[in-house]
């Protein structure tokens, strides 16, 4: 009983392995870094890991199903940049839209061209057996080019000033992008414990064969994961283009990576099955705020890059272990 | 020409739960093929791994040309001249011949810090270990351009190569062909010549006057004789086999309906099985008894939607299933319990919790909605259903016993509250006092209507559980029987013949 009370004790431990780490590191900033612990620079630090959060969330997802999606930093690219194109073409002449109607109907239609591209990956991946990796591989550079294309390689700059309230705006003292933010959060972790979507997520990417033979439509749960990530790395690019209050294709440039490292770091397995998306949560804050707490310490970024990267070894390390050692 | 010996005394393996092998002792001299057969469960298999090193036994010893072996690993196995050739071919498809025999221990160039291989010198040796075995083969073509017969005589030269005392052919011919398995013979037989003890195991009685000097039969993890071919009969083989055993009877209130709930109407699928036809009334249990590789695994899958297939049709009460699909079948009431259970049935790294509730997901929420305690009241309620003993619901249902984990997917689909359900070899790897609870659960169903078609290659099971046995034989029905009308050695007898 005893025992089995130090069992529990220490799995327990396992899995907040990596909150744990994450109060001791921000413990740490709060005492060697100046002006870390302060409630403006917690709420940058929220701000900036907003974006990209909002796409690991989802890459939560797709990866505990068994898949990847490699193109999210391109989507955000060309989502920005529809956004900003068709906002220009809808209120400008011959249309002539008013405004408000224009960026409403610009950012809709951005997310939608994003969830169906995520959705066609999905599609490829299981109706012609194409791998994720490969198909996401190739919107990468499609997409970007696609952004390219519609800007000519410029900044489209068609918005009113009020447009930066999404990606740039304030509620009391809340960032905005942090409430969208936190709202994708609930939403995803909602999906994914509380939904029959949710079960077959992890099911589907814990035994696919397994899934099938039970009767789960393995093809829609797959699907819809890659459609969510990628609709919800084209509400990144809107984010992105209000707080620029422009389109620009050079935005989104490795974050695929930056992203799948938050989710790795989260203790989410790259072999499908296993994470969870407070995991995520955890492993995207844990970054924003180690390179916040770096940068306040006055670190060169090119060190920042070192430890980020030695940080996926080590977190990686930790979650496999448990089970390595079976 | 030396005379090679292997010896077994009183090799023992337990398992948690069952008991594989139970003291078994035996002699098998070199320049003879033994035979070695048993039905399924007797201890074969768990003899042929620690025989090849895999396993360890509990106790006992073994025995090379009169010298005491300790076999660790397979390495050591082959080290000590026992060399294994498995029914599964391990073969290097995109590896010559030549590399293939020599795997791992490839000839080296002098010089270069022995990094580059020698591959003339490589040829030439498998060329000498082939005209040894007389076996004409070109070493230099790639393994997978060859056909399967040639590819089981690569890994007999590869075996071959060790110089073994002792070779064991684990079901060497159930991949060939009838033609091809007459040069396989021919090989043994000269191999057997030259001094080397060959442990053939097979379960094809036919084969036997073709191929052993004598037959040595398994039952129970025991060694229950050792018969010269000469004076045996597949009769007295079979009789050795299955013992005197009392054939039991499933309860007497169970009855079969009269209303066809499935029906399987000349079903085919090209290579698998062809013309199958059967009809299933409610609350039956139908049996379906063939050898492995009869196509009844696949008759299953393809009744299920999980696999196509080319001809025929299947009805659910009396409606044609359109375009089937595991999860099209599922909403018409059929469930499947696949014979994997491990890699089909469950999701190994999820709680058991969530594989309880993984069939019926879309039934136990609410809107798409689903908590957590909704998931563990239906589980629970299952698993006291089922008697399923699990300390926690939410440890991954890895850690449950064989037994428990087969329930587990049968509480799966009780959920769906199916009509029909598709035991394929649900009794596999489970203990006893499991595989009654087992036949228990089918029993109860029955008496609600719910029908099953059980798949076994345990003919007493069959005939203890079902109203009705269908013989399944190269991918066709090949007769009925009643239990209650013969014994499981005269259903052994009719599923073996040709």
């Amino acid at each position: 009983m005893i025992l089995n009370r130090f069992e529990r004790l220490r799995s327990g431990l396992r899995r907040s392995a990596m909150a744990i780490i994450l109060m001791v590191l921000c413990a740490a900033l709060a005492v060697q870094a100046q002006g870390f612990f302060t409630t403006d620079n917690l709420l940058i630090v929220l701000r900036n890991v907003s974006m990209q959060g909002v796409i690991a969330f989802g890459m939560t997802m797709v990866i505990i199903a068994g898949e990847i999606d490699l193109s999210v930093g391109s989507a955000v690219a060309l989502s920005g940049c529809l956004v900003a194109w068709l906002t220009g073409f809808l209120a400008g002449p011959p249309i002539g839209m008013p405004m408000p109607w224009a960026v409403t109907l610009a950012i809709l239609a951005s997310l939608t061209l994003g969830a169906m591209v995520g959705s066609v990956t999905g599609l490829l991946r299981v109706r012609f057996g194409v791998p994720t990796f490969i198909a996401t591989l190739a919107w990468m550079t499609i997409l970007k080019g696609a952004a390219e294309l519609i800007t000519n390689g410029f900044p489209l700059m068609p918005f009113p000033p009020w447009y930066n309230f999404i990606g740039g705006g304030y509620v009391g003292i809340i960032p905005f992008p942090a409430i969208i933010f936190l709202l994708v959060f609930a939403a995803t972790h909602f999906l994914m414990n509380y939904t029959s979507f949710g079960q077959a997520v992890y099911a589907v990417g814990g035994n696919a064969e397994a899934a099938r033979l039970s009767g789960i439509r393995v093809g829609r749960v797959k699907i819809l994961a890659m459609g969510i990530v990628a609709g919800l790395a084209a509400l990144s690019g809107v984010m992105q283009s209000s707080q620029l209050i422009a389109g620009r294709p050079d935005t989104g440039t490795g974050w695929e990576l930056n992203v799948i490292s938050a989710v790795i770091i989260g203790g989410t397995s790259l072999m499908g099955g296993s994470g969870t998306v407070w995991g995520t949560l955890i492993g995207v804050v844990f970054l924003g705020v180690l390179g916040n707490g770096m940068t306040l310490m006055n670190i060169s970024e090119y060190w920042q890059h070192v430890v980020q990267g030695a940080l996926i070894l080590a977190a990686v390390l930790i979650n496999i272990a448990p089970s390595a050692r079976k | 020409m030396r005379a090679h010996t292997l010896q077994t005394v009183g090799l023992r393996k337990e398992y948690p739960g069952t008991l594989a092998l139970d003291g078994f002792s035996a002699v098998f001299d070199g320049g003879k093929v033994h035979a070695l057969i048993g039905k399924n469960g007797a201890g074969k298999s768990t003899l042929v791994k620690i025989l090849a090193g895999a396993v360890a036994p509990t106790r006992g010893q073994i025995l090379v040309d009169g010298r005491p072996v300790v076999l660790r690993s397979p390495r050591d196995a082959f080290a000590q001249g026992i060399a294994t050739v498995y029914q599964e071919l391990s073969l290097v498809p995109e590896l010559t011949v030549a590399e293939n025999i020599l795997l791992g221990r490839m000839p080296r160039r002098r010089g270069l810090g022995g990094l580059v291989l020698d591959r003339p010198a490589a040829f030439a040796q498998a060329r000498e270990v082939l005209a040894d075995m007389q076996v004409d083969l070109d070493v230099r073509m790639k393994a997978g351009d060859l056909g399967v017969a040639q590819q089981q005589i690569v890994e007999i030269a590869k075996a071959m190569s060790f110089k073994p005392s002792v070779l064991m052919l684990d079901e060497p011919t159930s991949a060939l062909a009838q033609h091809e398995t007459g040069r396989l013979f021919d090989l043994v037989r000269k191999l057997a010549a030259r001094g080397v003890a060959i442990l053939y195991i097979t379960h094809r009685l036919q084969e036997l006057p073709q191929i052993a000097d004598s037959v040595t039969v398994l039952r129970d993890g025991k060694c229950v004789g050792v018969v010269p071919m000469a004076e045996a009969t597949s009769q007295g083989i079979v009789q050795m086999m299955f013992g005197e055993v009392v054939q039991r009877q499933r309860p007497v209130d169970l009855k079969a309906g009269r209303e066809p709930v499935l029906e399987v109407r000349g079903l085919g699928r090209r290579g698998q099985f062809h013309d199958v036809t059967f009809t299933l009334y409610r609350g039956e249990v139908l049996g379906i008894a063939g050898m492995l590789g009869s196509g009844r695994t696949e008759l299953l899958r393809a009744i299920f939607g999980a696999e196509p297939f080319d001809h025929g049709e299947i009805l659910v009460e009396g409606r044609p299933v359109r375009s089937p699909s595991p999860d099209r079948l599922k909403d018409l009431g059929v469930a499947f319990t696949p014979e994997n259970r491990n890699q089909q049935g469950l999701v190994q790294l999820l709680s058991t919790r969530a594989n309880v509730c993984l069939a019926a997901l879309d039934r136990i929420a609410t809107c798409g909605m689903l908590t957590r305690a909704r998931q563990r009241a239906a589980a629970r309620r299952l698993a006291r259903q089922l008697d399923i003993q699990i300390p926690d619901l939410e440890q991954p249902v890895s850690t449950l016993s064989g037994g428990n984990q087969q329930k587990v997917v049968v509480a799966k689909w009780l959920h769906t509250e199916p009509r029909v359900i598709l035991f394929d070899e649900p009794t596999r790897g489970i203990d006893v006092q499991a595989k009654q609870q087992i036949f228990q659960i089918m029993w109860d169903l029955s008496r609600r209507g719910v029908s099953s078609v059980f798949v076994s290659s345990e003919l007493e099971e069959l005939l203890e559980v079902c109203h009705r046995v269908l013989i399944m034989k190269k991918g066709a029905l090949a007769g009925e029987v009643r239990p209650g009308l013969l014994s499981a050695d005269e259903l052994f007898v009719r599923c073996m013949e040709a």
